[in-house]
């Protein structure tokens, strides 16, 4: 329960809106606001990485899943939408995070509804133990397209 | 229906069905006539996680006490479970094939695992614990573990 582990990063302004991110896990780039906050175009952004954080941490659970749900994943592919709010004190937050998972599957042998049924229980333990989306308060919504192939 | 005793940890509640008995490692045993039934505990099952297989040894099977009788894999981990029960298998729930996420939402009802003829209840049943000495139990080793 009380088990924990670090994981950092580490940032440094680079002149004007650039900074430079140095992952713990390795990579680096540059990084700034998007262009509507003063940033610019066709570059790692702190909304971007938000996103993205929730996005791969649910896609990483989601195939850990398949593999204790033993299924056998064709295809997984997740666009996900972060919604900005602007409050009345012009604070921001990212109220929502809307996935939208296409997701294939071979049956297997398995009737196309048992196999979707456990596909969806996979997805719902994905988002309950995947760090990220279980750490941010956004709702979250994960609206899936399930695909069973014979 | 079953009433419960309960402990909090941290944010979590545990509940200890108050109508049978346990063995430390969160099996729980339910004597029925000369036939046992056995479950997981709610314990068990929160500190494993969302269950995706269950397999129990068929029908039939000849089990001593401390033997295998069931297989568990979830999302986080997977364990043996052992018998605290000596006899033969004699129902085992197929509805967990399925639908085995029902041990996590109705671990002492229709969550169970199987049923055991029992070759001697009275000697097996003095072996495990009461529902307030395993509620003691869980609450020790869950408070432990959350004080790191």
């Amino acid at each position: 329960m009380s088990q924990t582990a670090t994981y950092h990063t580490t940032v440094h302004w680079k002149g004007d809106h650039w900074g430079h991110l140095v992952m713990g896990n390795g990579p680096e780039m540059d990084f700034s606001a998007p262009p509507d906050a003063h940033g610019f175009g066709g570059v790692f952004t702190p909304e971007d990485a938000f996103v993205a954080a929730a996005n791969t941490c649910v896609m990483m659970m989601f195939i850990w899943a398949t593999e204790r749900f033993k299924l056998k994943l064709l295809s997984y592919e997740c666009r996900t939408e972060g919604t900005k709010v602007i409050e009345l004190d012009r604070t921001e937050i990212f109220s929502r995070l809307h996935f939208h998972p296409l997701i294939r599957v071979a049956a297997c042998g398995d009737s196309p509804a048992v196999v979707e049924g456990r596909v969806r229980r996979a997805l719902q333990a994905a988002q309950k133990y995947s760090l990220v989306a279980n750490s941010v308060k956004s709702e979250i919504v994960v609206e899936p397209e399930v695909v069973i192939e014979e | 229906m079953s009433e419960y005793l309960e402990t909090a940890v941290d944010k979590f509640v545990f509940r200890v069905a108050a109508d049978r008995l346990y063995s430390a490692d969160g099996v729980w045993a339910q004597c029925q006539g000369k036939r046992v039934r056995l479950g997981l505990t709610d314990y068990f099952q929160q500190r494993n996680g969302d269950v995706a297989f269950v397999h129990v040894k068929p029908v039939g099977t000849t089990l001593e006490v401390g033997e295998e009788f069931a297989e568990l894999e979830t999302i986080k981990a997977s364990a043996s479970l052992f018998t605290p029960i000596a006899g033969t298998l004699w129902d085992v729930n197929k509805a967990l094939e399925l639908s085995p996420e029902t041990i996590n939402e109705d671990p002492y009802g229709k969550g169970w695992l199987a049923v055991v003829e029992a070759v001697d209840w009275e000697r097996d049943a003095a072996k495990l614990l009461d529902p307030q000495t395993y509620l003691s139990l869980i609450r020790s080793e869950a408070e432990q573990e959350n004080a790191g």
